[in-house]
C-alpha cells in the first residue's frame, strides 16, 4: 500500500504519540507531579523545558499529558462510534418514517454547538477521565451518524443490493455482507477524525478550567495554567498547546486522507 | 417567498421548544438544589429547603421551566446568584461585541479563502502554503492560535495589546487594534474549511465544458478561478456557513476567554465556573437558539441565492 505525503505525516504523527504515551515513565525525567522550589525556571539540562509555577517539570507533564489526551480521543471516539453506527445504519437503511424521525434528531443535535453542550454537561457532572469520554462522545455521535446514514443510503439503493433484495436476503445479511464492507473505510476515517476534534475538544474545555483536575498533567489545563505567564516562561504554555496542535492534525490527516480514496 | 420564510419559522418553533424544555431539565436537574449550592456545605437542612421553597424551587420541573419561560419572554431571566445584578442587564451589553467578533470572522475567513485560493491556482509555492495555512487552520484549538498570536504580536513584538477591549466610542482605530487578533483566531477555522469547500468546487469546475472553452481561448488560471469558480463557490460556503454556527459559538467561547473579549462567551464560562445557575441557563438559552435561528437565516439566504432549491 503506497501512503500519500499527509497520510504518512498524519501516521508518524500517531506513532510518536503512542510511543511517547507508551513509554512514557521511561522517557520522562522527572515525576509529573512532584512539585518543587526552582519555580518558571527556563529550559536547562536538567529540565529540558523548565518548570513550571509550582516547579513541576514541563516536559515530564508533557509527557504523561500524552496519556490522558489520546484516551480521551480514543474513548470519545468509540463512545461516538458505537452510538452513531447503528442509529446510522437504522436510518440509511430502514427508511422511511424511522429516517425521518431520526434525521430530526441527528440534526437538532448537530445544530447545537458542541463545545457549549459539552461545557454545561461537563459542569454538571463534573470533569472526571469516565465522564470526559461519555461526554465527548455523546455530543459527537451525530456527525457519525448523518455520515454512516447518507453512505448506507448510496449503497442501499445500488443494484447489487437490489439483487440481494430479490433472491430474498434478510436485512441482516444484507448489511453485514454488503453495506459494512462498503462503508467500514469511511466509518474508520471518520473515527480518526473523530479522535481529531474529541482531543480538539477536551483540550478547550480543559484551558477553560473544565478538564481533568489537577494534579494529573493534561495538555490543555498547562496551557491554562501557563497562560498567565506568557511573558515569564512562554514555553509553559506554548509547548503543550503545540502538543495539542500537533496530535489533532495528526488523526485529522490520517482521517482526512483515508476518506477521499 | 413570504410563505416559505414563515413556514420555516413555525417549523423551527418546536425545535426551539424542546431544546430550552431540554436544557432546563438537564440543568435543573443534575444541578441538584439550587439553595444547597448558595448556602455551601454548612447549611442544615431546614434552611435549605426553605429558600428552596422562598424560591420556588420545591415545585414540579414542568412548573418551574413554565413559570421560567413565561418570565422569559417577557425579557426577565431573574437575578445573578453572583453578583445580584438582573440577569438581562448582564447579558444585554454583552450581545454586540459577540456578534461583532462572530460577523467579522466570518467575513475575514469567506474573503480571505476565496481570494487567495482564487490568487493560489496553479501556483507553485503559494498554493501548497495555502493549502498547509488552510489545513492549520482547521485542526489549531483557537487556544493554541490565540496564546501564539499573542506571544508573537504582543510579548515579543509589542505591536498590539495583548488582551482587553475597546468600545467604538473610544476610537475607531482602538476598537480594531483590540478586536483584530480575536477575529484572526475566530476565522481561522473557517478559512480553513472555506478553502477547503473552495478547492472541491474548483476541481469540479474546472472539468466542466465552458471552463475549458474559456481557457482554449486564452483565459488564465486566475481568470477562471475569479470569473468561474468564485461565483460557484458561494452555494457551498453558504452551506457551510449554516451548519458549522454551532461550531463557531464554541471558537467565540475559547476566544473570548483568551482575549477577554467582554462577550457572551466569557459570560458564559464565568457563569459556569461560579456555579451562577440563572446567568449559565439564560446564556446558553440565547447561544444556542441564536445558533438555531442564524441557521434558518443561512437555509433562506441559500434558498434567495440559488432559486432552483426550494424549501416547502
Amino acid at each position: 500500500m503506497r501512503l500519500e505525503p499527509r497520510a504518512l505525516l498524519g501516521w508518524t504523527i500517531i506513532a510518536v504519540a503512542g510511543a511517547v504515551a507508551a513509554a512514557a515513565p521511561w522517557i520522562a525525567t522527572h515525576d509529573p507531579t512532584q512539585t518543587g522550589v526552582m519555580f518558571l525556571r527556563g529550559p536547562s539540562a536538567v529540565h529540558l523545558l523548565g518548570t513550571d509555577e509550582l516547579g513541576r517539570d514541563i516536559f515530564s507533564r508533557l509527557v504523561f499529558g500524552a496519556r490522558t489526551s489520546l484516551a480521551i480521543g480514543f474513548g470519545a471516539s468509540i463512545v461516538a462510534t458505537v452510538l452513531g453506527v447503528p442509529i446510522g445504519l437504522m436510518a440509511g437503511y430502514v427508511g422511511g418514517r424511522l429516517d425521518l424521525a431520526l434525521v430530526q434528531l441527528i440534526d437538532l443535535f448537530i445544530a447545537l454547538p458542541s463545545l457549549v453542550l459539552a461545557l454545561i454537561i461537563t459542569a454538571m457532572v463534573g470533569p472526571s477521565m469516565q465522564n470526559l469520554v461519555l461526554i465527548l462522545g455523546f455530543v459527537m455521535w451525530p456527525t457519525v451518524a448523518r455520515l454512516v446514514r447518507g453512505q448506507a443510503l448510496a449503497v442501499r439503493t445500488s443494484v447489487f443490493v437490489e439483487a440481494a433484495v430479490a433472491v430474498g436476503g434478510t436485512s441482516t445479511w444484507i448489511i453485514q455482507r454488503h453495506i459494512w464492507p462498503n462503508i467500514r473505510r469511511v466509518v474508520a476515517a471518520q473515527f480518526a477524525i473523530t479522535v481529531a476534534f474529541a482531543i480538539f475538544t477536551s483540550a478547550s474545555l480543559s484551558f477553560l478550567g473544565l478538564g481533568i483536575p489537577p494534579p494529573t498533567p493534561d495538555w490543555g489545563g498547562m496551557v491554562r495554567g501557563g497562560f498567565s505567564y506568557l511573558a515569564l516562561n512562554p514555553v509553559m504554555s506554548l509547548a503543550p498547546g503545540a502538543a495539542v496542535a500537533a496530535s489533532v492534525l495528526g488523526f485529522y490527516l490520517v482521517g482526512s486522507s483515508g476518506e477521499e480514496r | 417567498m413570504l410563505t416559505v420564510v414563515v413556514r420555516r419559522l413555525l417549523l423551527a418553533v418546536p425545535n426551539v421548544i424542546l431544546i430550552t424544555v431540554l436544557l432546563f431539565f438537564a440543568v435543573s436537574g443534575l444541578l441538584g438544589s439550587p439553595a444547597a449550592l448558595m448556602l455551601g456545605e454548612d447549611a442544615n437542612r431546614e434552611t435549605i429547603a426553605e429558600l428552596n421553597a422562598s424560591m420556588g424551587f420545591d415545585r414540579p420541573l414542568i412548573v418551574q421551566y413554565l413559570d421560567w419561560m413565561g418570565r422569559a419572554l417577557q425579557g426577565d431571566f431573574g437575578r445573578s446568584y453572583t453578583t445580584q445584578e438582573r440577569v438581562a442587564d448582564a447579558i444585554l451589553p454583552r450581545v454586540l461585541p459577540t456578534l461583532e467578533l462572530a460577523f467579522l470572522a466570518i467575513l475575514v475567513a469567506t474573503l480571505g479563502a476565496t481570494v487567495l485560493n482564487s490568487l493560489a491556482v496553479g501556483r507553485r509555492v503559494v498554493q501548497p502554503v495555502i493549502q498547509i495555512l488552510s489545513v492549520l487552520g482547521i485542526t489549531m484549538p483557537n487556544f493554541m492560535i490565540g496564546i501564539s498570536l499573542i506571544f508573537l504580536f504582543s510579548v515579543e513584538l509589542g505591536w498590539l495589546p495583548s488582551t482587553g477591549w475597546s468600545p467604538w466610542s473610544d476610537g475607531v482605530i482602538a476598537h480594531f487594534v483590540h478586536i483584530l487578533m480575536p477575529v484572526l483566531t475566530l476565522s481561522a477555522f473557517y478559512f480553513g474549511s472555506f478553502s477547503l469547500v473552495y478547492r472541491a468546487e474548483y476541481e469540479a469546475v474546472r472539468r466542466r465544458l465552458y471552463v475549458q472553452v474559456a481557457r482554449a481561448k486564452g483565459l488564465s488560471a486566475t481568470g477562471v478561478s475569479f470569473k468561474h469558480v468564485l461565483p460557484n463557490s458561494i452555494l457551498p460556503v453558504i452551506t457551510y456557513i449554516g451548519i458549522s454556527l454551532g461550531h463557531l459559538a464554541g471558537g467565540a467561547v475559547v476566544t473570548e476567554s483568551v482575549f477577554s473579549v467582554p462577550g457572551l462567551g466569557s459570560l458564559f464560562v464565568n457563569a459556569i465556573l461560579g456555579r451562577d445557575f440563572p446567568v449559565m441557563l439564560a446564556v446558553s438559552m440565547f447561544i444556542i437558539v441564536g445558533v438555531v435561528i442564524a441557521n434558518l437565516l443561512a437555509d433562506l439566504v441559500y434558498t434567495l441565492v440559488n432559486p432552483q432549491i426550494r424549501l416547502d
